[in-house]
Order: structure tokens, then C-alpha cells, then sequence
């Protein structure tokens, strides 16, 4: 049992990012990873040790932050800009970077939810499509069209100004 | 390359620009976007994102607040395993919902999901047909509850409890094994004093089906409360008001979580 409470604490930081990703809001998602673990450790007999702790986890996750939104119905609210990461905000060099930032968390915001959920786990948790599509309880075609969709949906709503080339598909 | 072409690369795009391709692939897909400039205009923009994702959500390295700490949370979970605390005002919450679905819905579901409606249409006919039996309405008797419990558990590949309706009158008559649509199901009966019973029906989940909240369903004159927690679906059917079985409901949920 305390390796699997070892192996729940490895995944605490990636939990708490990728909450955060979710919500865009720190509190809150401190809020969600402390549900899902109570849960975790609560439940832990209705663990299976032929799954993977950390997909076991983020499913718990999605559980609860699904459930809250329907509890709740609100939409993430805005990234603050002094919450991007990119450097000292007075440093007028660094604002091209800090903008186009913000307009990538304004542009994820936008996204349905169940293209953010795809999105951030192969992009920022950097998982294999298989995990991913596991976690989401959805088929490998169904994660490979959401990714799709929500990469083209993000280059949409970023693009402003640059001329794009579009020829797959 | 035509459009077929096109859409049957489209994965391998993808794999690529994530860095999930093994050289021979990568190498393949790199001759494809040599051809193919606007192709790999393309999964440059992509590979642009996943940097500018990375980035706008890096998780600093700060330490884990107390409250996030897995052997904190433990401790304080342990002195109240049952029913205190959280748990038990987990429970209220839960009740609350399923009385005003309960009540609001008429008797009918509160939200006609195609899964419940069949979970619940399942265990009414186990009901029906078990609980009317005299000589046996089940498997493996009270007597034997530490064996029925590692039978279902091992059936349905779940850690069960079999819960303990006696605060509420019902004491257990025994349990058994039943197909149903999901694999194995489990059936646990259990009757109060004046013989009336009420059965449990348990089957196990996919992780797609979300936790709900009790929901209520009747036909006739039996009752239905039907819930889904992390790796098992519950309907508890009886012929009993619906007040008296929502109290049972609550029991059975808090033990079996």
C-alpha cells in the first residue's frame, strides 16, 4: 500500500499542471488535486494493479473536474497576465512572447473542453496517444480527431496577421 | 498525393510532430514533408504550439502545500474511515440530490441516461425473480458473508464490501451471481422483520461512466435508487416506500465506497 501512496505523490506536480491547465485557475485547481487525492487514497482498495497509478489518476481527476463544472456550469476564468510565465513584465523585449502567451491561453479557453482535455495531455503531459486515449475512455480514431480539431481550432483563433499555408487535408 | 493519402498520413503527422515516432517512421514522414511544403508548414505550426503550451502552463517548482500531501491527507482520511468528516457530508450532498430528483421527478429518471435505464431494468428482474424465492433465493447464505464476499469480489474484480442494513432493519439473507449486459453481476438480498426484502445489485464499470448521484426510477410497485462511484454501478430495489429505501440507499453507498 505505501507504494502505491508513493507512486500517487510522484504524481502530484503533473496533476496540479495539468488542473491548472484545465482551469486556469491555481486555487482552484489546488482545490480539484486535493479532491481527486482524497478520493485516490479513500478508494484505494478499488485500485487494480494491472492499470497504471498515473492514468488511474488523471481519470480521477477528469472525474472530478467534470463533475464540478456540472455542479457548477462556469467556463475557466481568464489567465491573468502577470500568472504567464515569460520574464520580468516591465521588460519591453519580452512582450512579443508574453502576447502571443496570452493569446494562446485566450485561444485554449476558447476550445471545447473535450479538445483541451486531448490537447494538454499529449502536448504538455507529453503522454502516448494509447495513455491519453485510455484516461479519456475514449478510442485511439476519437483521440486522433480531437487532437486534429483542436490543433486547427488553435491555429485559428492565433493566427492574426500571419499568412498561413494550408494544404494537408 | 491524393486526398486518401493524405488523410491516412494525417496520424503519423501528428506522432511526428509529438516526437513519438520511432526513426524508421520519422524518417518516412520527413520524406513526405520534404514533398509536401505545405504539409510541413503545417506540423511546424503544431510542433509551435506544443512549445508555446509547454511554456504557457511550465509548472514552477515550488513545494507541494501541506494540504496536497499524499501521507497528510492519508493520516487525516484514517481516524475517520466510515463515516465522519468529509465522507459524511458527502453522503448529505448525495442525499440531498437524489431526494429532490427523487421527489422532483415524479418517479420517473431524472435524466434519461441509457445506461442507468438499463442498470435499473436489470436489477428490477433479478429482483423480481429472486426475491419472491423461498427455498433459494440465493447462492451463498449470511452464514457464509466472509466467503460471499470474496467470491463477488473476485467475480467482478472489485474490492466489494457487502454492506450492513441492520441500523435501518434489514439484515442480510445472502447474495449471488448473475449475468448481465456488463460481465458478472452481483446480487445481494436482505429482508426486515416482517419478511419484505430489498436486493443490491452491483455490476462493475468501465472508467467511462461518471460518478452520479443517486437517481430514482419506479415501475409498478417497485422502487428503484440507482448510483454510480468510481468502478461499480448499485441499484437497490425493493417494494418499500421510497423514503425507506432512499435511507438504505444511503447505508449501502457509504459502506461500499
Amino acid at each position: 500500500m505505501s507504494q502505491l501512496m508513493d507512486e500517487i505523490e510522484e504524481c502530484v506536480p503533473a496533476l496540479r499542471r495539468y488542473a491548472r491547465a484545465l482551469t486556469h485557475d491555481p486555487d482552484r485547481a489546488d482545490d480539484l488535486v486535493q479532491d481527486s487525492l482524497e478520493r485516490a487514497i479513500r478508494k484505494r482498495g478499488l485500485w487494480r494493479p494491472s492499470g497504471s497509478v498515473r492514468s488511474w489518476m488523471f481519470r480521477i481527476l477528469l472525474n472530478v473536474y467534470r463533475n464540478d463544472l456540472r455542479r457548477q456550469r462556469r467556463s475557466p476564468a481568464p489567465l491573468s497576465l502577470e500568472t504567464i510565465p515569460g520574464g520580468d513584465p516591465a521588460g519591453l523585449d519580452v512582450q512579443p512572447g508574453r502576447l502571443a502567451l496570452a493569446e494562446t491561453a485566450r485561444a485554449m479557453q476558447a476550445l471545447p473542453l473535450e479538445q483541451r482535455e486531448v490537447l494538454l495531455l499529449v502536448a504538455v503531459e507529453e503522454m502516448k496517444y494509447a495513455e491519453a486515449a485510455a484516461i479519456l475512455s475514449i478510442p485511439i480514431g476519437t483521440l486522433m480527431s480531437r487532437l486534429a480539431r483542436a490543433r486547427s481550432t488553435l491555429r485559428d483563433l492565433t493566427q492574426t496577421g500571419t499568412p498561413k499555408l494550408r494544404s494537408v487535408k | 498525393m491524393s486526398a486518401d493519402q493524405n488523410k491516412s498520413i494525417e496520424p503519423d503527422l501528428h506522432a511526428y510532430a509529438d516526437g513519438m515516432l520511432d526513426a524508421p517512421a520519422r524518417a518516412a514522414v520527413e520524406a513526405y514533408l520534404a514533398d509536401n511544403p505545405g504539409a510541413a508548414e503545417e506540423v511546424a505550426g503544431w510542433k509551435r504550439q506544443n512549445e508555446s503550451l509547454r511554456v504557457l502552463y511550465d509548472f514552477p517548482a515550488e513545494p507541494v502545500p501541506r494540504r496536497l500531501d499524499v501521507h497528510h491527507i492519508e493520516r487525516e482520511i484514517r481516524p475517520a474511515t466510515g463515516r465522519s468528516g468529509r465522507m459524511a457530508a458527502a453522503a448529505v450532498l448525495f442525499l440531498t440530490l437524489g431526494a429532490a430528483i427523487g421527489w422532483y421527478g415524479g418517479g420517473r429518471f431524472s435524466t434519461a441516461q441509457p445506461a442507468e435505464i438499463a442498470l435499473a431494468d436489470e436489477a428490477m428482474k433479478a429482483h423480481r425473480v429472486y426475491s419472491g424465492e423461498v427455498i433459494h433465493p440465493v447462492e451463498v447464505w449470511a452464514g457464509e458473508k466472509a466467503h460471499l464476499k470474496a467470491w463477488l469480489s473476485k467475480r467482478l474484480d472489485r474490492s466489494l464490501a457487502i454492506p450492513d442494513l441492520a441500523a435501518s432493519g434489514f439484515t442480510l439473507v445472502g447474495g449471488r451471481l448473475l449475468p448481465s449486459a456488463n460481465g458478472p453481476a452481483a446480487q445481494v438480498m436482505y429482508q426486515d422483520e416482517t419478511g419484505r426484502r430489498v436486493t443490491l445489485y452491483i455490476v462493475p464499470v468501465k472508467s467511462d461512466r461518471e460518478e452520479t448521484s443517486f437517481r430514482h426510477a419506479a415501475i409498478g410497485p417497485l422502487e428503484a435508487f440507482v448510483w454510480t462511484d468510481e468502478a461499480i454501478s448499485c441499484a437497490l430495489v425493493g417494494d418499500v416506500p421510497r423514503d425507506r429505501l432512499l435511507e438504505l440507499a444511503t447505508l449501502a453507498y457509504k459502506q461500499l465506497e
